[in-house]
């Protein structure tokens, strides 16, 4: 059974925000609810500062602590390990937001982060929570897909709504082969320097198996136990604590 | 008002008092209401919690309130469950006081949920046995069924059948449950340092008790007019011998347990924990809650006047305000620190309750008044069991 990753390398992001970029106009984000950001970290001071350009989506953990959480099971896990939000069973307690280490939950019914409020511009109709004028034509409440109803949970879906159309078997999904370009995840189609991979980690044979295996992939919050099937590459995949400026 | 002037003064006091609470009542659910139109037009997003700081003053009071009914059942329990008979004159007014701050706690939490309605099909379907708020909402759940009954039972007069005895044991182990499995809705949370920990349902308990007493203290006060010898003779010696006691016990385990909390938070390196303690510690709300809502009502605790109906009408009111700030600082500082969001948030996450949530507390609470004022006006509290 594939098990759906992805790998980042560190060295190689450039923080050009491509791919928040992309994913805000495939999955018709909000401004300041991107399912994916690229953050970036200050560490230390003179003379040895140091600033990390730090993409995060969400994690798909393999122990998501926001599916444990849940009371309804309206956060579950695909059997290709991807973690998805059914629209249908959120009640919208908002536990699996406290639960998640990594911030990447968001709840539909937020004070807007700058004015005008899209929303009011393109109001909602019926389910809806808003319309805007491009929607992708894959509206799944059951997967999270789509446009959000009100009152729910949502977050990055790994693109389930391509990655769950790819052939099966298949070990990576990237730009190189064209016949699966359609199936790429919106952030790692659109990364120029090419720091994003996404496959199966699962099959030894994947890429992302191996760039884990052969430059020591690291995952983020270890001792959460939550187990990310997202890896980081590179020098700098450390997290530095939080610091009050 | 010319029926008051005819009364005894001591019945005039008890009316004025019970007019000025239906007044409160009345005022807060208009105010209330107009800020629930304001949810109903704007939604949640009329609130000013975010991704970043996700519950804010509704869970707060929710967390008040279902712990105040706590408390008000173990009061209840210490005549009906273990016996004490001096408190069973008090005892039928902390079951409907328990019936009423729950229902409070209930209406905040409602309104504060994404979608309420559907809670009640998805949650018994689904079975989520491994979220500690499944079983919060069960054991609540259990709770609330059982002390309606008990309630019900006792307003019949039905004190001491097998039936009654088992229902009002069986409530105060729901209870037990309710509020343990509360106390781990935050506790289990090991991403969040400042709330986690094995001890949260044990400070639950701890505070939840402390609530419930000073609930006693205020409000069975107020309604004999600040007037002890308003009351039965059982009554008066329950609240002016055993009850104080109880509670300056209860209440210096809580500013134990609140010191100890505040210096290991102070000491340790552990940002989420440190930062924010300081940043509690600091504050006029904490301040306020530890010397004025906590150690000045010990102290009149230890003076010869507690057993007197004003001296316990300030420290209660004192103490409740202490715990109500005690419970935001707890909800609201486990969120502070912002989660996993680099340098681009490099302060604590400020948060003011809205005025969308702050009508919703008035809503809740102003109902809460009613529904006591129609307990304290058609359901004969003062009821106890004959001897």
């Amino acid at each position: 059974m594939t098990k759906w990753g992805m790998v980042i390398d560190l060295d190689k992001c450039t923080g050009c925000q491509a791919c928040s970029t992309a994913c805000q106009m495939e999955n018709n984000r909000l401004p300041g609810e991107n399912y994916q950001d690229v953050l970036y970290y200050t560490d230390r001071s003179q003379p040895t500062p140091k600033l990390v350009w730090f993409p995060r989506p969400c994690m798909h953990c393999e122990e998501p602590s926001c599916m444990h959480v849940c009371p309804t099971k309206a956060t579950f896990k695909t059997e290709e390990g991807v973690v998805l939000v059914d629209w249908n069973k959120c009640i919208g307690c908002k536990y699996c937001m406290i639960a998640c280490p990594y911030g990447v939950r968001f709840y539909t019914d937020e004070k807007p982060v700058i004015e005008p409020n899209v929303k009011d511009v393109f109001p909602g109709t019926g389910d809806l929570s808003w319309n805007p004028p491009y929607k992708g034509p894959q509206q799944d409440n059951a997967h999270g897909v789509g446009i959000q109803p009100h009152g729910v949970v949502s977050k990055c879906t790994f693109c389930y709504h391509k990655i769950s159309k790819a052939p099966k078997g298949t070990s990576d999904l990237s730009n190189e082969d064209p016949a699966l370009r359609e199936y790429v995840p919106a952030c790692v189609r659109t990364c120029a320097p090419t720091a994003r991979y996404f496959g199966d980690l699962d099959n030894p044979n994947s890429e992302v198996s191996r760039l884990i295996s052969d430059r020591d992939g690291a995952r983020l919050l270890e001792h959460t136990g939550n187990k990310p099937q997202v890896y980081y590459l590179g020098r700098s995949a450390v997290v530095p604590g939080f610091k009050k400026s | 008002m010319s029926t008051i002037t005819n009364l005894a003064p001591d019945q005039a006091s008890i009316s004025r008092i019970s007019n000025l609470r239906l007044m409160v009542g009345v005022t807060g659910l208009v105010l209330g209401l107009l800020a629930g139109i304001g949810l109903l037009s704007g939604g949640h997003a009329t609130f000013n919690t975010s991704s970043l700081l996700t519950w804010g003053l509704p869970v707060s009071t929710y967390v008040f309130f279902v712990l105040t009914s706590t408390g008000l059942t173990f009061v209840a329990s210490l005549a009906m469950v273990f016996g004490l008979k001096d408190f069973y004159p008090v005892a039928k007014r902390c079951v409907w006081g328990a019936v009423v701050t729950l229902v409070i706690g209930f209406i905040s939490l409602g309104l504060e949920i994404g979608n309420p309605i559907r809670m009640l099909w998805v949650i018994p379907t689904n079975m989520a046995v491994t979220s500690p708020l499944w079983w919060m909402g069960l054991f609540y759940l259990t709770y609330a069924i059982l002390l309606f009954w008990k309630f019900h039972l006792i307003n019949q007069g039905d004190w001491s059948s097998q039936l009654s005895k088992l229902v009002g044991i069986a409530s105060f182990v729901a209870v037990i449950f309710a509020h343990a499995t509360l106390g781990s809705v935050f506790g289990m949370m090991a991403m969040r340092p400042f709330w986690y920990g094995p001890m949260v349902p044990v400070y639950f308990l701890i505070t939840a008790f402390l609530s419930g007493l000073a609930f006693i203290m205020l409000f069975i006060n107020l309604d004999y007019g600040v007037n002890q010898s308003n009351m039965s003779e059982g009554a008066a010696r329950a609240m002016s011998r055993q009850l104080p006691a109880i509670f300056a016990i209860v209440l210096g385990l809580v500013i134990v347990f609140t010191i100890a909390k505040t210096m290991t938070g102070l000491w340790t390196n552990v940002p989420e924990n440190k930062i924010v303690t300081q940043h509690i510690a600091s504050s006029f709300l904490f301040q306020f809650e530890l010397w004025i809502g906590m150690v000045l009502p010990f102290l009149l605790m230890l003076t010869a006047k507690r057993h007197e109906a004003k001296t316990q009408v300030v420290a209660g009111g004192l103490v409740i305000i202490a715990l109500f700030i005690g419970r935001y600082e707890y909800v609201v500082g486990g969120q502070l620190v912002p989660m996993f969001k680099g340098a681009w948030a490099d302060g604590l996450i400020d948060y003011t309750p809205s005025l969308t949530e702050i009508g919703i507390v008035v809503l809740a609470v102003s109902i809460g008044i009613l529904l006591y004022a129609f307990g304290d006006k058609r359901l004969s509290l003062s009821d106890q069991p004959n001897a």
